[in-house]
């Protein structure tokens, strides 16, 4: 169930107000979420505890500048957390191309993991959750630009298909999660 | 045939999931940047939709200590928030009279404090000791790479998250930047530890404290970021654990 905007939105606004208590009580509302997702990004815990705790430092020093206008609490926080977690992946990449020798049959490896990540979070999906209703197809790329951090063009080479399949898999994903939303929210 | 319109809703589909790039994506964000209402609209609806792709995998709880963490930062204010209130005309007395009587107790403590000028170097230099006797602590030596060839440093480093760099060779960074420090473990984020400061000879060092971390270190790196960033790595390397 997604948390219930209107208190979240109220405790954003007494965050802005610098409330602790109100600052305590959206971390417990929202960290799981945001940890969930920096694990699914990340991989490791301890990346995934600095991304939560940069996250919430972020929401404390900008709640003032939240609009409810500009998206739901839980959209506001979760997108903070995806930048910072796609900034620090590509930074692995870009750090992994400069200066790890990439003849280390183990590090190039774990250069690859998205993929294989992408295959190990199946098993972790909940099968009557929004991803195990989507086909293979689309629901991999979704996985590899949302959990990996991957551009439409690194999803394409990674795949070995050509940019315009991949685009069309992604906004046939993104149009059948709209379905279920809108099936779930009726 | 598409409209116009129809071209930016598919490309903001993209651009919400965070794929777009190259051309298209400077067009995107340069259309949104001209005021257009309904593409801004679509891309918040689109984010809202894409919260369903988190919301399906299995939860997985953070450890207590990071909200501790988070709490002592605030805390200590360490994290200020970016609009900070007017003071009030009474919270400026406050101020006023708190740095006369700050004025007359640092006259009292003037002279205790120039006994005590050393003691922070002689405090850094008996941590660095401590790390050498302790036979986990690992010596790096640091290459300059980039736009510091001749840069050179050592970094001692103990997994138990006690760390201390040396650099020498590195120019004073330009202003408005600074010298970052970071270590990096296999496959996960560099991890900010530090900003490192030179002298007009070029040397500095920086004495590291950090929480222990479940990988071990494999990779130290100094890049060189505009002031304040901290989150990952986005300027130049400039000393670096490994030759290139």
């Amino acid at each position: 169930m997604p948390p219930d905007p209107t208190i979240a939105l109220h405790l954003i606004q007494q965050v802005a107000k610098q409330d602790r208590d109100a600052f305590s009580q959206l971390y417990d509302r929202f960290s799981t979420l945001v940890f969930t997702l920096a694990m699914r990004m990340l991989k490791a815990r301890s990346d995934a505890e600095d991304l939560l705790q940069e996250v919430f430092v972020q929401v404390w020093r900008q709640a003032e500048n939240y609009s409810a206008e500009r998206g739901s609490p839980e959209a506001w926080i979760i997108n903070i957390a995806r930048s910072r977690a796609i900034d620090k992946i590509r930074s692995i990449r870009r750090m992994q191309k400069s200066f790890v020798l990439t003849d280390d049959p183990a590090r190039a490896e774990s250069a690859d993991n998205v993929e294989s990540s992408a295959a190990e979070s199946e098993a972790r999906i909940a099968m009557n959750s929004a991803l195990a209703n989507l086909p293979e197809t689309q629901r991999r790329v979704l996985e590899l630009a949302y959990f990996g951090g991957l551009t439409q063009t690194e999803i394409a080479e990674r795949l070995a298909e050509p940019l315009g399949t991949i685009k069309t898999r992604m906004r046939s994903g993104i149009q059948r999660l709209r379905e279920m939303l809108g099936t779930q929210a009726a | 045939m598409r409209s116009e319109h129809e071209r930016w809703r598919e490309q903001g589909e993209i651009y919400a999931l965070g794929a777009l790039d190259g051309q298209e994506l400077k067009e995107f964000e340069a259309h949104l940047t001209s005021g257009c209402a309904i593409c801004e609209a679509y891309v918040r609806e689109m984010r809202e939709t894409l919260l369903l792709l988190h919301r399906s995998i299995t939860p997985t709880t953070p450890s207590p200590s990071v909200k501790t963490r988070l709490f002592n930062d605030i805390a200590s204010e360490k994290v200020v928030p970016l609009a900070a209130k007017p003071r009030s005309t009474w919270r400026r007395w406050q101020v006023i009279t708190g740095t006369l009587a700050a004025g007359l107790v640092g006259a009292v403590l003037a002279g205790t404090l120039i006994t005590k000028r050393y003691e922070p170097r002689h405090t850094v230099y008996t941590s660095v000791i401590n790390l050498l006797r302790d036979p986990a602590t690992r010596d790096f030596p640091l290459y300059g790479t980039g736009p510091t060839p001749k840069a050179v440093g050592r970094f001692l480093w103990n997994e138990s998250g006690e760390g201390h760099i040396f650099v020498s060779n590195l120019p004073a960074a330009p202003e408005g930047k600074m010298y970052a420090v970071w270590t990096i473990a296999q496959a996960s984020a560099p991890r900010y530890v530090g900003t490192i400061q030179t002298d007009r000879t070029g040397q500095g060092g920086l004495h590291i404290n950090m929480p222990r971390t479940d990988q071990p270190v494999e990779t130290f790196a100094v890049t060189l970021e505009p002031v304040g960033t901290t989150a990952a790595p986005t300027g130049p390397m400039v000393l670096v654990s490994k030759p290139a």
